[in-house]
């Protein structure tokens, strides 16, 4: 069970990683027009 | 809400001015009004347009329009008031807590904007041109951080609820020491962003509170969520202190997680539910396509189109000024406009309406009206007025919302201060759920939540309200006047019978009327044309050609005819066309509308009208009925006339012939008689007598919007609007009371659960969060657009 006092440091860790991770899709805006991309494949322009 | 708050002028001048490149790469300066010196920017006279428009209170008086930023409940809108209505020159403020705009009326004699705004920004909120182009692009960045912050709540809740989850399982002894601290740390290290990061606004707003000695929803959370976080933080690192080792970090995240989510959800629905309101504000689009002198298209921003360009408009692009097709044709969707639902076709030479989307293809349109001169820009007006309201039951619950929240921060005192002597922890977290569990905002958002979406819900069906505590007037309703027999029928007439002197021919004289009614745009001319176009399916200038005619407003027409085709070929013929005396004709009296057409030998033909009433009448008079309104009619027009016309709708009290005078008498008659009277109108003339009735409405397409004084505009041509009208009005103030009494129920009932400690604080913090939700869930019933609208009148009818 040692091994626990690794892994909860890391899962720490990792959430920051995750957080990271979601700041840089929410500042692209990635979230804001979910619909358009879809619908985007279809049209010409 | 907590959400704007980001927006605290924090931001140095320098970052004030910024270039933003519109659509076309035209780079436009866009003054953010951060610092006070910026706000003089919107001093100059030219800018006030862009947000105000004169007002009525007075000479050099003016009404703006501004959105409040970094306010989140009902308590906070009172010191916005309060702020601007000390400002020497300020008329009248008044700022909704559910819309977040507020309505200023200066004298600009006494005060400039920057006068008001700065002192909006002095109190700790902020002002925005509600017109501003800013605004949205400031919303979407506000969008953005309250996302982020929403997920960083949640994804450290989840995690922190891992480690707290062997806490709770493990039995004694199972735990070793070091890996219980660890266990903390980690949740201590993870509740930091949550505290530092998500909380933020709660902190901030409750630090304004402080300094302001004001009292808003924020100040009792934020003590709530500090208490817990120092409680557990001295748990984690001095287990031994005096709150012992317990510590709440799971409950504390949860909290704010549901406080967000809560916030989070409501957000977007008060944006669908304003949002209706605000769809149509924002409808036109930023830049459009200009034809230049040469003869090619420049994409120009739509404040700079004058009268006379022409712009050409693609597919799904919103026309932006009002004007006239000049080439092509297309399917126009004027359903906010209007309430029309069916895309109707316009072709070379129709009207199109700025506002109004252009659906199948591309069209150059001369544009005839733009800005404030639109009938777009009036409904605007009108909403926006309707938006920033206050009805009756919302001010209410406004003045209570201070007090309510001191006795919250007594009682958790006291509750604290009882349980403190047995367990200084379990006293604390009693007091924090007696702080989060309260919420005024349940008690304030419950009317106007519920009010502005049923606006928002009839706005789309083509109904305007001018003021919301109308709806609470409309739903009492009992008796409903039609003012105007107009109202009941078709502005256009149809011809019915045509009698001709003998020798002459019925469609000849049908064909030379047409042409030369086709100079005239008289009501009767346009529907001898559409007679003629509708019998021959040509049009009337194929056989005849007219010269020398003129025009006497009100008497008829004169001119002179040439016959195209084979018997009358090359002949002249002077006619009149017109009213018995100017066609020298004598004819016995008779109260149905009839027009003469006579040639150098007198009579020539007469040609006598029927009104045609609308076809839904019938169908809107028996609901009404139905649902217990009695329907009347009062009209100007000869008896006989009203008489038919009501028989044909089914109206039993109709009384024909009435002057205005007696129309009022008739009015207070009924209302002495305890009547609820609910009048329609044309808004054309019958403002004494709109005015006199509990409700009014304004019916048709002609109405002046500007002018019309009454509580509803129906914008459309379809007389079911009225009714549906009513029974959203009904149903509107059922889910308002349903609404109050959620309120106060939950409120009643948690707080003491919390003050006897049986209230964990992560129940309460859900309590608080789902109370208000409700209350937006229930009042988004009301805003479920058109299907359920048309369902609802169906059902009823």
């Amino acid at each position: 069970m040692d091994i626990l006092y690794l892994l909860i440091p890391l899962s720490v860790a990792l959430v920051f990683f995750i957080l990271g991770g979601l700041w840089w899709a929410i500042d692209r805006g990635q979230f804001e027009d979910i619909e358009a991309e879809g619908a985007r494949i279809l049209k010409d322009s | 809400m907590s959400l704007a708050s980001l927006s605290t002028p924090i931001v140095a001048p320098a970052e004030d001015m910024v270039a933003q490149g519109s659509a076309s790469g035209e780079a436009r300066l866009v003054v953010t009004p951060h610092s006070v010196e910026s706000l003089r920017l919107l001093d100059d006279p030219a800018e006030w347009g862009a947000f105000s428009r004169p007002s009525a209170h007075g000479p050099d008086c003016w009404e703006s329009s501004v959105v409040i930023e970094g306010m989140h409940c009902a308590a906070c809108s009172l010191t916005v008031e309060d702020a601007i209505g000390r400002v020497p020159g300020v008329l009248d403020v008044q700022v909704s807590a559910a819309s977040h705009r507020a309505k200023v009326v200066w004298a600009a004699g006494t005060v400039h904007p920057s006068g008001w705004m700065a002192a909006v920004q002095k109190s700790g909120y902020r002002a925005v041109p509600a017109n501003d182009v800013f605004a949205s692009e400031r919303r979407r960045v506000e969008t953005r951080k309250a996302l982020w912050r929403w997920l960083v709540a949640g994804l450290c809740m989840m995690q922190v609820m891992m480690y707290a989850y062997p806490a709770y399982i493990a039995h004694p002894g199972d735990l070793s020491q070091e890996m219980e601290a660890l266990l903390r740390w980690a949740s201590w290290v993870l509740t930091l962003p949550v505290m530092l990061f998500s909380c933020g606004p709660f902190f901030r707003n409750a630090l304004r509170d402080i300094r302001q000695g004001q009292i808003s929803m924020d100040l009792p959370v934020a003590l709530g969520i500090g208490i817990t976080f120092v409680m557990s933080t001295v748990g984690t690192f001095e287990p031994a202190g005096i709150f012992g080792k317990e510590v709440y970090f799971d409950s504390l995240t949860m909290f704010v997680f549901f406080l967000l989510t809560g916030r989070w959800l409501e957000l977007r629905l008060r944006d669908r539910t304003a949002g209706a309101l605000e769809a149509l504000m924002n409808r036109l689009p930023d830049s459009v396509e200009r034809r230049t002198a040469q003869g090619e298209f420049e994409r120009v921003a739509v404040r700079r189109l004058m009268v006379g360009d022409v712009v050409r408009m693609q597919p799904g692009e919103a026309f932006a000024a009002d004007g006239v097709v000049e080439q092509g044709e297309t399917l126009v969707d004027e359903a906010l406009l209007t309430g029309e639902s069916r895309p109707l076709l316009r072709t070379v030479g129709s009207q199109v309406v700025a506002g109004s989307h252009n659906l199948s293809s591309t069209v150059l349109v001369r544009v005839e009206r733009v800005g404030a001169d639109t009938r777009f820009a009036q409904i605007v007006a009108l909403m926006e007025s309707a938006s920033a309201t206050k009805p009756r039951g919302a001010q209410i619950a406004d003045r209570l919302a201070k007090p309510f929240l001191i006795g919250v921060l007594v009682a958790a005192a006291l509750a604290c201060a009882w349980w403190w002597g047995r367990d200084p922890g379990h006293a604390l977290m009693v007091a924090v759920a007696v702080l989060v569990v309260t919420c005024p905002c349940a008690l304030s958002l419950a009317t106007p939540a519920a009010m502005l979406a049923a606006a928002g819900s009839l706005a789309r069906a083509g109904v305007m309200v001018r003021n919301l505590q109308a709806l609470e007037a409309l739903a009492d309703v009992d008796t409903l006047v039609f003012d105007k027999t107009g109202t009941l029928t078709k502005d256009a007439m149809v011809p019915e019978s045509v009698r001709v002197r003998s020798g002459a021919s019925q469609p000849q004289a049908l064909a030379m009327a047409a042409a030369i009614a086709a100079h005239s745009l008289h009501p009767v001319s346009r529907a001898l044309v559409q007679a003629f176009a509708q019998k021959s399916g040509s049009d009337a200038s194929d056989a005849w050609e007219c010269g020398a005619v003129s025009e006497l407003a009100g008497q008829g027409v004169s001119g002179v005819v040439r016959g195209l085709t084979d018997p009358m070929q090359g002949k002249d013929i002077a006619v009149k066309l017109g009213s018995a005396a100017f066609c020298g004709v004598q004819v016995d009296a008779d109260d149905s509308v009839r027009v003469f057409l006579s040639d150098a030998q007198g009579w020539l033909a007469t040609f006598s009208f029927t009104e045609e009433l609308r076809p839904e009448a019938q169908k809107a008079v028996a609901s009404l009925e139905q649902a217990g309104v009695s329907v009347h009619l009062l009209s100007g027009d000869g008896a006989e006339s009203v008489a038919r016309i009501a028989q044909q709708v089914g109206i039993v009290n109709a009384q024909g012939g009435c002057s205005p005078a007696s129309k009022l008498e008739a009015l207070r008659a009924l209302q002495s008689a305890g009547r609820t009277v609910a009048m329609v109108g044309d808004g054309l003339n019958d403002g004494p007598i709109l005015a006199g009735a509990h409700v009014s409405f304004a019916f048709g397409q002609a109405v002046p919007l500007a002018q019309a004084q009454s509580d509803f505009v129906v914008m459309g041509e379809r007389l079911e609007s009225v009714v549906q009208a009513v029974f959203l009005a009904r149903k509107t103030m059922a889910i308002v009371r349903q609404n109050l009494w959620w309120a106060l129920m939950y409120n009643a009932a948690c707080v003491p659960l919390a003050v006897v400690g049986w209230l964990p604080a992560w129940l309460a913090g859900l309590g608080m969060a789902t109370s208000s939700l409700i209350v937006v869930l229930n009042a988004l019933r009301l805003a479920r657009g058109g299907s359920q609208f048309d369902a609802l009148t169906r059902k009823e009818a």
